[in-house]
């Protein structure tokens, strides 16, 4: 181990001066203020939901009590559980059928030889360098020519062509070691049954991490469901969300409202949360 | 032999539902772009050519500079600072042990919330009776009308995106800290060297190439914003918050004229293109 090997040696040099250990502790000072205050507008939001209406709170004063009222009341007010419903399935939807096409697709390009496949593929990835905000208007255009605005399959279809999700499950497949296909195939096995039995259990890891991006950047979408979802039947909840104001309710009700929108965040992040980290390290995916 | 002559046909087979996706929403929309600013485009569906006259006129719209202006300043405001604050929490992230889990996971939980909510709780942080006139209300200061403020609310809208998105560059970051061999660092310590010249003839260099890829990731994301400024000030005060972006939502879905919002795409999307490739060619240099 060079590091005990070093450290006699350092320790030489740093006579006079304190151990490194003890200096570390102003750094981790500092980071443990960096963090409270990084998590401090989550706590605050907490804090105005679960105070009791019509009273004023932070940041004159602390409340006096907590109580669940305003968060029962936004469940029961109109519009926001048809919100979250929507938002629910606008993710869930979104997850199924990407995990689903990216995967046969980063099969196909990763173990097949066919006609085009280079050429589709790096298109594919030129596509990524298009932002989407500047094909807003001409796919808002091309959807509403076919009668998809304010649909649930206007509002989910076009977000399915998804490169980065096609890059991710071709690079990992890429990976694979060849005999396990040829292996099968030799034993006879029909492309569906090696995609069923092969592709799909060994990507599971991958699928896992990419269902979990899916789901949030569906989750926390904005520009294409505001334009889209133009009444409450197709609104998902970040839309909604955007419209309150504090001119037209309490702002415990609104913090009550933003906490519930952000509950599905915080469940993927307190249990996935290891998983989400090693992967951004890992594939720069945002 | 006969499994292979099958390929062709299984592996477009495997393709096609991406395939005919991509075609109809990504590359069909990139090309209808550059083909509806070239119209008159407008909500009934009725369109004729007009050539370049939308672009003319967007050379000649003071609110196009303006809105230009804009995002560079917020991007000069945020890309920045969001590289400082990553690289100093992933910095002390690699030193500090204690507890190092929980700091790292408090840092980056505002990352996987949404724009939307950053936008709602920071409205509220910077109002007249919010958490930071509060704060600063009780040392006898302010209050500050944080986005009622020509020359504030940028920066403004630029820490919230800061708060909202530094975590994901710290992670990247991190990660680039931890490739660096432990014994380059050892051996300048031997060597005498200080915690700074460490830094900055080891750490920074070795850091240089994960620095440049946050710095790309994060310039385009700056040129991007929307959902925050459609939350907190719907472009105000005075359009001192209306991006390119904005003005592409504000000539499409306030005024339905879609030929004259397809051209600000065009030109976002050339500009993009062009900040990109510029940096891409420090990056390559930067190798070599």
């Amino acid at each position: 181990m060079t590091i005990t090997a070093t450290r006699p040696l350092t320790r030489e040099r740093a006579a006079g001066r304190p151990p490194r250990r003890r200096a570390r502790w102003p750094l981790a000072a500092l980071l443990a203020v960096l963090s409270l205050l990084t998590v401090a507008p989550f706590l605050a939001m907490f804090v105005v939901a679960l105070s009791p209406a019509g009273r004023p709170t932070l940041p004159a004063q602390w409340p006096e009590s907590l109580t669940l009222d305003n968060l029962t009341a936004v469940l029961s007010a109109s519009g926001f559980v048809e919100w979250t419903v929507n938002s629910i399935v606008y993710s869930v939807v979104s997850v199924v059928i990407i995990l689903l096409t990216a995967s046969m697709a980063g099969y196909a390009f990763a173990k097949k030889r066919f006609p085009g496949r280079d050429a589709m593929f790096w298109t594919f990835l030129a596509t990524m360098m298009v932002p989407f905000q500047a094909t807003l208007i001409p796919t808002f255009v091309l959807v509403n020519s076919l009668d998809g605005v304010d649909t649930f399959w206007g509002l989910i279809v076009p977000t399915l062509a998804n490169s980065q999700a096609v890059f991710l499950m071709r690079q990992f497949i890429m990976g694979l070691p060849d005999e396990l296909f040829d292996a099968a195939k030799v034993d006879g096995a029909s492309e569906l049954r090696v995609y069923l039995t092969i592709v799909v259990p060994l990507t599971k890891p991958i699928m896992a991490t990419l269902g979990v991006f899916v789901f949030l950047w569906h989750w926390n979408d904005f520009l294409w469901p505001l334009v889209v979802g133009q009444s409450d039947a197709t609104r998902t909840l970040t839309v909604g969300l955007a419209g309150l104001r504090t001119e037209e309710m309490q702002l415990t009700m609104l913090m009550s409202s933003a906490t519930i929108s952000v509950i599905p965040c915080l469940l993927v992040f307190f249990l996935l949360q290891r998983y989400l980290v090693n992967s951004i390290a890992m594939t720069g995916f945002k | 032999m006969r499994h292979r002559l099958r390929d062709p046909v299984t592996g477009l087979l495997f393709v096609l539902p991406v395939l005919v996706l991509f075609l109809i929403f990504r590359i069909f929309p990139s090309l209808g772009a550059v083909g509806m600013s070239l119209t008159n485009w407008n909500v009934s569906g009725d369109w004729s050519l007009i050539g370049a006259d939308n672009y003319a006129r967007l050379f000649e719209d003071v609110n196009f500079w303006r809105s230009l202006r804009v995002t560079l300043v917020y991007a000069a405001v945020y890309v920045p600072l969001t590289l400082v604050v990553a690289l100093g929490t992933a910095l002390l992230l690699n030193r500090v042990v204690f507890m190092r889990g929980l700091f790292r996971g408090m840092l980056f939980l505002p990352y996987v919330t949404s724009f939307v909510l950053a936008g709602v709780l920071w409205r509220w942080i910077y109002e007249f009776d919010g958490l930071i006139n509060g704060l600063i209300g009780k040392l006898d200061l302010g209050p500050v009308a944080f986005l009622e403020e020509a020359s504030l609310v940028l920066p403004a809208l630029a820490v919230v995106s800061v708060w909202k998105g530094f975590g994901y560059s710290m992670l990247i970051l991190l990660a680039g800290l931890k490739s660096i061999p432990a014994s380059y660092l050892e051996a300048a310590t031997v060597d005498g060297a200080g915690s700074w010249q460490k830094f900055r003839r080891i750490t920074l260099p070795l850091l240089k190439p994960t620095l440049f890829f946050v710095l790309i990731i994060e310039t385009i994301s700056a040129f991007q914003v929307f959902d925050t400024i459609y939350v907190m000030t719907g472009g105000g005060p005075a359009r001192a918050s209306y991006t390119l972006i904005y003005g592409i939502y504000d000539h499409g879905f306030r005024f339905f004229d879609f030929g004259y919002a397809a051209t600000w795409g065009v030109v976002l999307f050339a500009i993009v293109l062009v900040v990109s490739l510029i940096q891409r060619r420090f990056l390559d240099r930067g190798n070599t």
